[in-house]
Formats: C-alpha cells, structure tokens, sequence
C-alpha cells in the first residue's frame, strides 16, 4: 500500500461508505480500511433504519437494498414483573417509512456499492493512529508498520473511538455517554410462525420498545425487530448503571428471552447470533469539539451521530447523511485546510438540528422515573382498574389507589410529564 | 401452534458458541494493566458489564480471557480505575457477525 490516495476512510459502516461511495463517484481515489473480515462483520444496531433522509442523501438504496421487512406495526411496551401494558400502533395501509434488517446486510450492500463506484476496500486492516505533519495537519493513517497517505481523511471509526482519542480530540469514553447493547438473533424455520405470533403479513415488519423489567427498572430497555425469518432480541443498558445492576449483563438479553412474556413468542426460534455492541445514548453531548480539522472529517458514531429519544432511537440515517456531507465538504474544499464548511453543513442540515433538538432527552432517560416509576405506576394503574372486585373502581380511584400504593407523588408524576413534553 | 416447550436458559457459553470467530489466541487484544489494582475494586464492574463474560472474579482477583470478546468496548469504559489496556483484535480476527 505504497501508493497515494485523494481520501482515506477508516470504518467500512453506513458513514465511511456512504462517503466512499459519493466520493468515488466523483473520481475520487478512495481507500477504505476496514477491521472485519468484510464490511459489516464488527457490526451490531437494534434495529431499523428510518426511509425519510435516506431518500435525500442515499435514494439508491430504493433500488435494491435489502430491505427485510417495512415496519408496520410499533409497540411500546411498560413491563414489571407481574404484568405488561403495551401501546400498540399500526397503520391500515402499509407504507414505506422504515425498515428491518441486519446491519450487516444493509452495510454489505453499500459496500458493494461503494466498491462498483471504485472505491477501494481493504479489509482486515486495523488503523491504530491517525497520522498529523509537524503543522498538525492530518495526512494519513497507520497500521501496525504500514503508513498510508491521503490529501483527506475521514474517520467514520465507530462509536468506540479510539483514534480520536489518541489523536487527543476526544476526551476518554465516559460510561454517560454510551449504553451497551446484547442481542440475540432468533431464527424461525417456518417465518409464517413468527408472522402469525406477531401479527404480521409477509414483507410486514415490528418495532418494538421495552422498559422497566428487562433493565431492572434501570434506563435502558428492550428490543424486539422482525428480519425476514427472525428476531432480534435484546437488552440495551446504560453503562452508568453498573452501580445497581444485579443480573450480569451477558445474561440480560436470555432473561428477557425466557420471560414468559416473550417466550412463547420466540419459542421453537433457535439462537443464529449472540451479539453486543456500544452505542451513544448522549446525542450532542458525545460530539468532538469540531467535526472538521486540516485533512480530517469524522462522521458517523465516531461524531455522536444518534438521535437517542427513548423509543425513537436514529444512528443510520444519520450515519450515511453525515457520510454524504463530508463528501460533499471535501468535493467542495478543494483542499485540505477548507474543510470547514463539514461543519456548516451539519449545522444546516437535521444532523444537528436534531440532535440540538432532543439535547435534553438523556436528563428524562438517565433520571429514575421512566424506567423505575412509570413502567410501576401504569402496570399497577391497569390492575387496579381493570381487577373488579367488591366495589368498582373508576378511573380515579384507581389512579388514587395506585398513587396510595407507591412512594411516588402525583406532583411528581406530572414534573416528569412536563419534563418529557419539553424534552423528548 | 404446536405445544408449548418449556424454555431452557442458555449460558452465555452456550449462546457465544453458535458464533463465528477467528481467535488470535497467541496476541490478546485487551489486558487488565495493573492486575494488583483489582482486588480493591470494590464492584469488579467488568466481571458483570461485560455482554460475553470474559471477565471472571476467583477470589479477590480477576481473571480475563479474550477468546469470545464480542469487541463492545464496555470494559474499558466501565473500569473505576481506568486499568483496562483495550484495542482491537489484529488484522480480521476476533468475532464475526453475520446476521446482527
């Protein structure tokens, strides 16, 4: 790898590719380095991928990504040991706004994308350092002994960003800002079992949200997406509750499989993947002091680029987004040193309009009412409603019972209401 | 539907070793740095954040191994005394997912 390239790219993600791609396309010399055996292969989300900004940054994959399963159907459920409340949402004519599939398929596509543009792929290659002239400039990567050289870099790492650390750009990772998420992939032999249990058409896809149990009332919550012929199941936690969680989280997501609840979902699915991964949950507050420096853009995770709003949770629209910007920053740069303009079209663009948008949300997330109160209080106030005995309850006295009942005020219930109406 | 199977729990043996991996066994990717420090950590974070159980307390120590790390990076964010000398496994080895 002697010879010089216009643009280097570490991570083979949605961002470094969605970059790759763009840039190639326009008679870019790209290079991307990627660790796994292929890209996509050190990849993990929930999850699903939201249609809208795809169709103004990345309108190709309308064409023919894989896209499992158009999401129908969301649920949201507040689950306690005892029982689940579920607020269940689908549409009568199904549409076309968001989709279920492995990252490692979506990601693979635009690989192939990316490489039929001619951009170059090399995987199985760890960048350790990000490489600075004496000016401070960056000019290039290294690898074990191996140098490479590039007019641009871009770092689409990944939320673990190690190089921007050692390139002192980024403080150390703090267990606030990121949450780690263990999943499980359950495979149906005969996908008309999983439909049916779900309640699902063929192609017909579920987003499903959990909170309360399966984090032990600590922020964080659980997951279930429908692939094609499987589920994806887990249990993301938020590293700052490592002073309280009892169940180790390895076995956080079986827990949340064997509840009762779920298993007779998922039951006869055999375990194709058991997989974890990091993700921001702190939006804004996690991005770098700037997103352009001479010679270097970062996108993607690497930047903070998650719109985490409890049930709403983004990383791959913004991912590629950002990967199409700071293609367009540095088609329009002309050099190194005028990459500035990166961050201009972030802020001008949702990226950061969003993420500036739900700022607040990690301060309703983090705190102990969603995830400890509110799960308790609508489970309890379900019960006392719906459990006829000698007198019959009404609404509010079964509202005051469920209050009498808890250590949670009614002034409290409504401070964290205005709290989530102003923040989420 | 057929009848329902009483649902056995899986370890998190059994549940890594449906993956795939390619373990550089020879080069662990991470090391605990100062592994005196850990007997006064009072929680051992590690031994429970970890999604793949690589970290194991026996006695007042903590024993790590690499071979089925999934590569999250928890550890060495979670670690109270910032003792974890965290990188990626070497050119295209440790786990590799296919289906997440």
């Amino acid at each position: 790898m002697s010879s010089k390239f216009d643009v280097i790219v570490v991570g083979a993600g949605p961002a470094g590719l969605a970059a790759a791609y763009k840039l190639a396309s326009a008679g870019f010399k790209v290079l991307v380095l990627e660790r796994g055996r292929e890209p996509g292969s050190k990849q993990v989300y929930g999850g699903r991928i939201y249609a809208y900004w795809l169709d103004k940054y990345l309108p190709e994959f309308r064409k023919d990504a894989p896209t499992d399963r158009w999401v129908r159907k969301e649920r949201v459920s507040l689950m306690t040991d005892e029982s689940v409340t579920t607020i269940e949402f689908e549409v009568v004519k199904p549409e076309k706004t968001s989709f279920v599939t492995s990252l490692y398929s979506f990601t693979s596509w635009l690989g192939k994308l990316a490489a039929s543009a001619g951009a170059k792929i090399v995987t199985e290659v760890v960048v350790d350092e990000l490489l600075r002239d004496e000016k401070g400039r960056f000019i290039g990567v290294r690898s074990g002994q191996d140098k490479v050289y590039a007019d641009y870099i871009i770092d689409a790492e990944g939320v673990n960003r190690l190089l921007l650390e050692r390139a002192g750009i980024v403080p150390r990772l703090k267990p606030e800002l990121v949450a780690v998420g263990a999943k499980e992939v359950l495979k149906f032999d005969n996908r008309k079992i999983m439909e049916d249990r779900l309640g699902l058409s063929e192609d017909e896809g579920l987003a499903w949200a959990f909170a309360g149990w399966p984090t032990e009332y600590l922020p964080g919550g659980g997951f279930l997406y429908t692939y094609r012929d499987s589920v994806a199941l887990g249990v993301v936690v938020y590293l700052t509750a490592w002073r309280q969680l009892v169940t180790p989280v390895y076995d956080l997501a079986e827990r949340l499989r064997t509840h009762p609840y779920i298993a007779r979902l998922v039951a006869g699915a055999s375990l194709q993947e058991y997989s974890a991964h990091l993700t921001p949950v702190a939006g804004i507050s996690m991005a770098p002091p700037r997103f352009s420096y001479d010679g270097l853009l970062i996108a993607g995770d690497a930047a903070g680029f998650l719109m985490h709003a409890g049930v709403l949770i983004r990383g791959v629209d913004f991912a590629v987004a950002s990967g199409v910007l700071a293609a367009e920053a540095i088609k329009e740069a002309g050099r190194p040193d005028a990459l500035s303009r990166y961050d201009d079209k972030l802020k001008s663009s949702f990226i950061i309009r969003d993420l500036a948008a739900f700022r607040n949300a990690d301060k309703v997330l983090s705190g102990q009412f969603a995830f400890n109160d509110l799960p308790k209080l609508v489970n309890a106030l379900m019960r006392n409603y719906f459990t006829i005995e000698d007198r019959p309850p009404t609404i509010a006295s079964a509202l005051k019972t469920t209050l009498g009942e808890s250590n949670v005020s009614l002034t409290k219930v409504l401070i964290n209401m205005m709290y989530a109406l102003a923040y989420l | 539907m057929t009848a329902q199977q009483p649902v056995k729990f899986m370890t998190i043996e059994e549940r890594l070793n449906v993956n795939a991996w390619d373990v550089d066994i020879y080069r662990p990717h991470i090391k605990i740095k100062d592994p005196d420090k850990c007997r006064y950590c009072e929680k051992k974070p590690c031994t429970y954040m970890c999604p793949a159980k690589c970290y194991v307390q026996q006695g007042n120590i903590v024993v790590l191994s690499t071979e089925a790390c999934l590569e999250c990076g928890t550890c060495r964010v979670v670690c109270p005394y910032e003792n974890i000398d965290w990188n990626y496994p070497r050119s295209g080895m440790g786990v590799w997912f296919r289906f997440s």
